[in-house]
């Protein structure tokens, strides 16, 4: 089932059900722009503590994730991140497809990334110069980026981490689930973090855009080797 | 005169201000790296969590707003 295409099938972004329930739902874009990307595309399996964000499971036993959940936790997120100093928050993306999300976010947001290979004890040892002092940590994917979410529990940092369906939310404060294995998914959820954070911290108007495409936030394919 | 203020004074550790584990009610000891942050919510309550807690996923509840995480 890894061969399963994240990016979405025409089929899989077809939704019905959840359209027609959330058609008078106000959500951060509309609901097909949140379709199209596959934010919603979970995974085949899942768990007691990712339930609670699925809508329904295909015949198939591909997990449906519901996007007004995802809608709602990227405002918690944005509310809970922008109380924070900007270049206290770090945001880390170790797999290709969340280079660029990770990196527009901080250069928006005014946040740390790192990005790539997780230089063991970034967060624990200050004789490093990777060195970094979080007071709050963006986990990309908790199966990807194990070691900052390691190094995050060791130091009592909050976490926050964009969730799939195959992923037990250890050590993680916060969860936004979402799928975090799609290119265009992971630079959707983060551009409405970023736009969401900007908001909050009233940088933005409540209603006002980034100025940049959600496009802007996608790894190109042809940068990822 | 500031040095021995500071031996006339000692600091007295009431237990009361030991956090609280919000999911297992459990006080947390000063020496294990629990986390704490206010409700990413509504901001208004300090969560802690103990380590055990938070690596077993355990949820907690925002006594004042109702927020349900992780
Ligand atoms: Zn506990
Ligand atoms: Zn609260």
């Amino acid at each position: 089932m890894s061969s399963y295409d994240y990016e979405g099938s025409e089929e899989v972004k077809q939704e019905s059900s959840m359209i027609a329930k959330y058609a008078a739902v106000e959500l951060l874009v509309p609901i097909d722009m949140y379709l199209s990307a596959g934010v919603h595309i979970g995974t085949y399996s899942s768990n007691k503590y990712i339930e609670k964000y699925v809508f329904r499971v295909r015949n198939d036993g591909l997990y449906i994730l519901d996007v007004r959940k995802i809608d709602e936790r990227i405002r918690v997120a944005a509310r809970f991140i922008a109380r924070y100093e900007p270049q206290k928050v770090v945001a880390v993306g170790g797999k290709p497809y969340s280079f660029r999300p990770v990196e527009m976010f901080a250069r928006f947001t005014g946040a740390k990334a790192v990005l790539g290979r997780f230089i063991p004890g970034t967060f624990t040892n200050p004789y490093l110069t990777t060195y970094v002092e979080p007071e709050i940590v963006i986990i990309s994917d908790p199966r990807v980026d194990t070691q900052a979410l390691t190094e995050a529990i060791e130091m009592g940092i909050p976490t926050v981490a964009f969730v799939s369906t195959d992923t037990k939310p250890s050590g993680i404060d916060l969860i936004i689930p979402g799928n975090n294995k799609g290119r265009k998914s992971l630079a959707l959820l983060y551009y409405l973090l970023t736009r969401q954070v900007l908001r909050e911290r009233g940088l933005l108007a409540p209603n006002q855009d980034l100025g940049v495409s959600v496009e802007e936030f996608e790894t190109k394919l042809t940068t990822v080797v | 005169m500031a040095l021995a203020s500071r031996f006339t004074k000692p600091v007295i550790v009431d237990e009361i201000s030991t956090p609280i584990c919000i999911s297992c009610k459990r006080s947390i000891p000063p020496y294990e790296k629990a986390v704490a942050f206010l409700c990413p919510n509504c901001g208004k309550y300090v969560i802690w969590r103990c380590r055990r807690c938070r690596v077993a996923g355990v949820p907690y509840r925002c006594p004042v707003c109702g927020f349900e995480g992780p």
